[in-house]
């Protein structure tokens, strides 16, 4: 890769590693595997780096949050094989909550959780759209184009996980 | 319990998603819904908590580091162009800016003084607002719902746009107090950010350019037309409010600043 080329590679995709390293944070949910999924997807954002077209700013920020996410995903899959890919079944998730123990969801109605834990229980797939939407700023469009769903499936999932949200916020402000 | 057909498209809604025609209908359905309508205060509040309470990171100075090194070396040891991506991805078009005005010449003189703690009162009345409930007092999309409201509140009637169209949707009206005055507050969308316009009656004068400042990573631009005295504050980037407020200000000019 030529030197000029490297300096193009720093000036679109550096300026958003702040949003990459936030997405990260939140869904692999610990400040070291977050740091590593950066450093992947930064170098996997330089080897199709030729490829992309597109300009500085909005478009290379969804690019690089797209490449982000696949790489926080793919690294949870090689952690946890079992954790069912992608094709997750929307209507086994209703409640939208990943991983729940009893005991936990009884902890959960002696203890309020906070907003913060409760975007920490949903399914990575509800936590993702939560904040590609209301912390990265991302359009429907876009978050479709990172996510690789439909924007229908977008539009679901933001609304379900929302409402899962705004349980755990009375639960917290009413007990 | 609200109708159950609707709450992803009061979502779309609520994040200036819906296309036109359909944001219409569901104004008819939201003007005569209570339940929804709560449904929509809430979703406001939730994105006010989120905004509040969910923070984003800033990636750590080390890491920034690791990267560019890390970077810097494949990019040495790489030969250029060995992949190419399929299909998936196609670069988003960056929607044209229509930015009446640009960034850099709202950068005009500010009255100091007078204006510092002008300033600090807007930006106290934004914040508060953001505290759950606090956003609205007549919540609508619907600028004849919005203007009537102000109706015997305050001794002026304030002009109530709707920019949905243009990508920024009226939320409603509240009353608020500046510089020891009640005040016009009415609230717009852009995506996940919200933007408050104050505005109350100038005594007459020489219309003034805009200004701008930013304080607390909030963004306010004040101007003044012959009847009122505006100021708009978000946490929007600069550019796109420059935007917002060039379309208060056309559509102020088109109608003749109604009082």
């Amino acid at each position: 890769m030529e030197s000029s080329e490297l300096a193009r590679f720093e000036a679109v995709v550096l300026p958003h590693l702040d949003a990459a390293y936030t997405l990260a944070r939140y869904l692999t949910r610990n400040e070291h595997d977050a740091e590593d999924v950066v450093q992947d997807a930064c170098l996997r954002a330089l080897k199709y780096f030729a490829s992309f077209r597109g300009e500085e700013g909005t478009g290379a920020r969804a690019w690089l949050l797209a490449i982000v996410r696949n790489t926080a995903f793919s690294a949870r899959r090689r952690q946890r094989p079992d954790a069912g890919v992608l094709e997750f079944d929307e209507a086994q998730h209703s409640g939208a909550v990943a991983d729940e123990h009893p005991e936990a969801a009884l902890l959960r109605s002696a203890a309020k959780e906070s907003l913060g834990r409760a975007l920490d229980r949903l399914a990575p797939e509800f936590r993702e759209v939560i904040v590609l939407r209301e912390l990265e700023g991302l359009s429907y469009k876009e978050i479709s184009d990172v996510a690789g769903v439909p924007v229908g499936t977008v539009m679901s999932r933001l609304s379900r996980a929302r409402t899962r949200l705004q349980q755990a916020l009375r639960e917290e402000e009413g007990g | 319990m609200t109708h159950p057909g609707f709450e992803a498209q009061l979502d779309a809604y609520v994040d200036g998603e819906l296309a036109t025609v359909d944001a219409r209908d569901l104004e008819a359905h939201l003007a005569q819904c209570p339940e929804c309508a709560r449904f929509r205060q809430e979703r406001l509040e939730l994105r006010a908590a989120i905004k509040a309470r969910v923070p984003a990171f800033e990636a750590p100075a080390a890491l920034r580091e690791r990267v560019r090194a890390a970077v810097g070396a494949a990019a040495g040891a790489r030969a250029p162009r060995r992949f190419a991506v399929r299909g998936v991805w196609r670069p988003l078009a960056l929607a044209a800016s229509l930015a009446v005005v640009a960034a850099g010449s709202w950068r005009l003189a500010l009255q100091r003084a007078a204006g510092e703690t002008l300033a600090d009162d807007v930006l106290a009345s934004h914040i508060r607002s953001l505290l759950p409930g606090h956003l609205t007092d007549v919540l609508s999309a619907d600028q004849h719902t919005v203007k009537p409201w102000f109706n015997g509140r305050l001794d002026f009637s304030p002009p109530v746009y709707d920019f949905a169209a243009r990508g920024y949707p009226l939320l409603g009206g509240r009353l608020d107090y500046v510089d020891g005055r009640s005040v016009a507050a009415l609230v717009y969308g852009r995506r996940h950010h919200l933007i408050n316009v104050f505005l109350w009656p100038a005594g007459r004068g020489p219309t003034a350019a805009p200004a701008s400042e930013t304080r607390q990573g909030y963004h306010l631009l004040h101007w003044a037309t012959a009847d009122y005295t505006y100021w708009v504050v978000s946490d929007l980037g600069l550019p796109e409010l420059g935007d917002f407020a060039g379309l208060l200000r056309q559509a102020d000019s088109a109608t003749g600043a109604p009082k």
